[in-house]
Formats: C-alpha cells, structure tokens, sequence
C-alpha cells in the first residue's frame, strides 16, 4: 500500500482580487522507505503539495491519503494529532525556538504528544546523539551555525519515529558543502531506518541522493523520474 | 515592563489598604479609648429624638442605673460599665465669659477605658482625680480664651434640669488637646460628680461600656439591649462607630479612594497584559506555526498563551510583595508623621502589612492576567498554519 497518495488534487489560492491555482490535479503516490525529491522552480506549487501531504493545509478540491487515511476527511484536531503521531518536518528556516535549547527543541513534539519529561529529554539525548549533535544539546539556536541548526530539526522531525519526513527545501539556507552533508545525513536516514523522505528542492545538485525524482512546475506534476 | 506595571500597580494598592488599616485602627482607638466612647454608650429610648427638649424625662434615674449595671455586670464580655453626664453652660474666668460643653465621667472608670491611649492624650498638669473633687481637664483653646493656666479657679454657670440657675466653683486641674480644631475652645472634662452637682441631679444620660473584645461589639449590643428590655429597661443603644461620626466620614472617604485607586490599577494591568501578549503573539507568529505543525491542537496553543500571561501576573504579584515590604520596611524605621486635616498635632504615617488582603489582591490580579491574555490566545490558536510558518 501506498504511504502517500493523492488524487486530483488542487489548491487555489485568492490574491486580492485574482486566483493562483497553485496545483491544477496532481495524481502521485509515493510508497514507503523512498527517498523522494520534488524538484521545480520558485512558484511550482512545491510548497502547497508538501504543505497538502503533511496535512497543514487542504486542498480545494481532490484527496490526499496517509498511510490509507483521508485526510482532508479529518477534523483540524484529528489533522494536528496525525502532524505528531506521523509526520516530522524541516523547515527551510529550521523553525526552532529561540528559547528553548537545542534538546529542549527535540523534545517539543514527544512533549506535545504527552510523554513524560523524562523519556523526552533521554530520546532527544539519543536523537541528537545520532545527528553528531550530541556535544551543543544545551546550545540555543543563536549559537548554532545553520548546518547544526539543521541538524537539530532533523532530530526534531524524527524524535516521535514518524511514517514520513517531510522537508521543505531543507538546505536553501545552507552553503554547498553544508547542503550536502545535511541530504547525505538525511538519506543516510533513510536507509538505515527506512524513514520515508520526501523534500523540495530547485538544486538540482542534490537531486543525485534520491531514488525517486517528482518534477513539477507550474502546478502539475511533468514527469516522474528516477535519479 | 508589564511585569513592572503589575509590581508597581499591586504595591501601590497594598500599601494603601496597609495605611487604611492603620488609619482605621487608629481611628477606631481613638474613638473608643481616646474620645472616651468605648464599645457601646446606652441610651434611654427615645433620648436621641427628645432628650434635649426634655432631659429630666429620658435620663436615667439612679434606679435605673441600678439595673442597668447589674444586667451589664453579669455578661462575662463587659469589662467595664459607667454612667455619664454630658452638660453644657457658660465657663468664666470673672471677665471673659465663653461656653463650654463638658462630659461628666468617673475619674477612674476614663482611667480603664483610656488605658494605653492616655499616652497620646497628654495633659499639662494634672488629670481628674477622684481626690480633687472640683478639678476639670480643661481643652487648651478654651483656655486660652479663658487665659487659664493649671491651677487657676473659674466658675461655671447652667440652668439645672428643673430650670433653675445654678454656678458652681471649678479648679483648672490640667489642659489637654482635644485633637481637632472645632471641639479645642469648647471641650472639658469634668467628675460626674460636679456635673451632677450643676444640674442638680442624681441621674446620667448614658452608660457607657467597654468590651473585652472589639468583635464581639455587634453581637453583644444585640443581647445587652435584650436583658435590658427583660429588665424592664427600653433603651437603645449605639456602638462606637454609630456614634463616632469622624471614623465613618473618614472610612468611607477611604473606601472610595481605594476603590478609585483599585479600578485604576486593574484597567492598568488588563491593558498591560492585552497588550503585551498581542504583541507577543504577532513576534512569535511563526513560532506558532511551527508549534501547530508540530501537533500542537488549537486549544493547547490559545492555553499556552493564556498561561503566559497568567505568569505575568505571577511575578508581578510576587515582586509586588517583595516591593511593599521593602517600602513598608523604609517607612518603620523613618517613622515619617504628618497633621492630617483638622488635626492640630501630627500623628505617624504608618502602615500595616495585611498578608490576607495582598493574597486576596494577587489572587485577583493573577485570574485578571490570565483572563486577559485570553483574547490574544484566542487570536493566537486561530492562526492559519501554513500563513504563520510564512510571517515574516
């Protein structure tokens, strides 16, 4: 069965007084333990799919299945709980709290879900332990360079062992070098704990790492390819 | 700075309700020991409406203060009862002739009922004394009207109760203030004794009754006045916060400045808070987002905020105290005084900590904090998730 599916999917977005059609029916299914890249210029509708599958927005019209679930047949409640439960995200900006440390940020999601302080902080201890992290636990994002802080959100989206990673163009923030270490950690990720990927690029350098390629532009999903 | 405003707000509001209760014990003392009132004062029914037109008729005869103290004597709470003749006729020194308004007392039951007080009563020379028979306290601005000194004899002059003239010979014992401007040319006191000898009568117009227990002064005034009536007594009694008009006017001007003063410090700390904690939810936006599509629910994140500001009550409460003990502690050891209107000497700015009153403030401004970091909260957890992980 199919991790991912989505079914005609579209998304319409109003600007003032005009329409985007950010996604004009995308058909595409992605199964578990991929390494999958969505890959297209700014403005493709690379966000809006990825923002669709991880369950943070709905679309205008079409379905999108998780593990055989409907979810836009899920109410907002029932949406936030499967975004804890099964899906881990990177940001582009890495979106971590600038209060909290870097294992205080690992734990948010277990602490969300209602495990016990203490498990929380010995799984983060262990995840960022597995990032090589393991020696800037008690460092605040403002004393973490944009690789590390990566990291760090990496450790984060896998702390509650999900069903799929999602990121959104994880290393345009990031140097070259930089860049590719974090796919290279996260690909290594995906092998070792077959952790499904799916991450949106417009470098096509990176694109070498995945096995699975979804090219789109303008909306629609051109072709499918393997790397 | 909220937190700040919340500490400054809540000491100010403490420190006043610290003062107010000083003031009010104060007041009250000085009403009950100083003005001589003590709990309760016992009038013949009907002597407030009529007595002054016809005194003989609502004075309590000898007989009757027989019982009186009897019924009074047998309740364990009455420390002390003591019948009062208050007079008023015209005072001269032989050339310059003024009124005055006396109070007829026991020189040893004034001793019991003054008790510590008598400290903040000082007198020049001499107070009344069961020994000196004629000897009066008389109130310095009256004589110095009068140009009396301790020592010097006047004569005083009333019709009695049966409306003839009568003058008797009084010695000038001590001089005392009488505390307020508008009673300090007019006041002595005399031996009930001399006022009854003026009037030519046997009879008081009050018995007056010290508790042991100002509390219990409501409950006893309810039971006294009913052994009375069993008694065969009708009279109607009057506590003395009823009869001490300075303490209700002051109390309830205070009251209203506090009120004032608590609304003010409320609306400061609402808005502080509403306005601190929108701030903070447009600053943290994204953060908001992230926290929702890290699975944070709705109701979570619009709590999260509403505890935040909850906090900021907290601590402001809690520096708040820290602040009213330290000024409370400054004002101690200054020892600052000051006249207060109508006063002709000046009495000390002090205030009392009132530990039940601040936990029942900062109960108040902590639920007030929270509360009002509700409409922000709200706003936060209703944030679009895709719209927030995009503010910039």
């Amino acid at each position: 069965m199919a991790l991912v599916k989505t079914i005609g999917i579209r998304k319409d977005y109003r600007l003032g007084k005009a329409i985007v059609h950010a996604l004009r029916g995308v058909n595409m299914q992605i199964d578990p333990g991929e390494f999958v890249a969505v890959w297209g210029p700014s403005g493709s509708g690379k966000t809006t799919l990825l923002n669709l599958i991880g369950a943070i927005d709905e679309p205008t019209e079409g379905e999108v299945f998780l593990n055989g679930r409907k979810l836009n047949a899920l109410s907002d409640n029932e949406r936030t709980e499967v975004r804890n439960r099964s899906i881990g995200f990177i940001f582009q900006n890495f979106n971590l709290i600038p209060v909290l440390s870097a294992l205080e940020n690992v734990m948010v999601p277990l602490q969300i879900s209602g495990e016990s302080y203490s498990r929380a902080k010995k799984t983060a201890g262990s995840r960022l332990e597995e990032v090589g992290l393991s020696r800037f636990i008690h460092h605040r994002p403002d004393k973490l360079s944009g690789g590390q802080s990566q990291r760090v959100a990496i450790a984060r989206a896998l702390i509650g062992t999900p069903l799929l990673v999602i990121a959104d163009e994880p290393t345009a923030n990031l140097d070259s070098e930089t860049s590719e270490k974090i796919i290279t950690l996260m690909r290594e990720i995906n092998q070792k704990g077959k952790t499904t990927f799916i991450f949106s690029t417009h470098d096509r350098r990176l694109l070498k790492h995945c096995n699975r390629l979804i090219e789109i532009s303008d909306g629609r999903i051109s072709e499918k390819g393997q790397s | 700075m909220t937190i700040l405003a919340i500490s400054i707000g809540f000491a100010a509001i403490s420190l006043f309700r610290g003062y107010m209760d000083y003031t009010y014990w104060g007041l009250r003392q000085s009403a009950i020991r100083g003005e001589g009132l003590a709990h309760l004062t016992i009038f013949k029914k009907g002597w407030r409406e009529k007595g002054n037109i016809n005194p003989d008729k609502y004075m309590f005869s000898e007989e009757e203060i027989r019982i009186c103290m009897e019924v009074l004597n047998s309740n364990r709470h009455v420390l002390l009862s003591t019948p009062q003749l208050d007079i008023s006729g015209i005072v001269t020194n032989g050339r310059i002739s003024t009124i005055f308004i006396a109070q007829g007392v026991i020189p040893e039951d004034v001793k019991v009922i003054e008790g510590s007080w008598r400290a903040f009563r000082p007198i020049k020379g001499n107070r009344l004394d069961k020994k000196r028979l004629s000897g009066v306290e008389m109130a310095k601005g009256l004589a110095k009207i009068l140009d009396m000194e301790p020592g010097d004899y006047s004569v005083i002059m009333s019709p009695t109760l049966q409306g003839h003239m009568n003058a008797l010979d009084i010695e000038v014992a001590g001089l005392y203030d009488t505390g307020t401007e508008a009673t300090n040319d007019k006041y002595m006191r005399i031996p009930l004794t001399i006022a009854r000898s003026l009037y030519d009568t046997g009879k008081a117009d009050r018995i007056v009754v010290l508790l042991d227990d100002c509390e219990k002064t409501d409950t006893l005034k309810k039971i006294i006045q009913k052994k009375l009536y069993e008694a065969g007594l009708a009279t109607e009694i009057r506590s003395w916060d009823e009869l001490s008009n300075f303490y209700s006017e002051v109390k309830e001007l205070f009251d209203l400045i506090f009120l004032f003063l608590f609304i003010i410090v409320l609306t400061i700390v609402i808005m502080s808070v509403v306005n601190t904690m929108g701030m903070a939810v447009i600053e943290r936006t994204r953060e908001i987002g992230t926290l929702r599509a890290l699975g944070m629910k709705r109701k979570a994140v619009g709590n999260l905020f509403a505890i935040e500001g909850g906090l900021i009550g907290l601590f402001g409460c809690v520096f708040g105290i820290a602040l009213n003990l330290l000024v409370w502690i400054v004002i101690r050891y200054i020892q600052p005084t000051y006249v207060p209107p109508g006063n002709s000497s000046p009495v000390p700015l002090m205030v009392n900590l009132v530990p039940q009153a601040m936990g029942i403030y900062a109960f108040v401004l902590i639920m007030l904090s929270l509360f009002a970091a509700v409409f922000p909260a709200r706003r936060a957890a209703g944030q679009n998730v895709v719209n927030a992980l995009g503010h910039v």
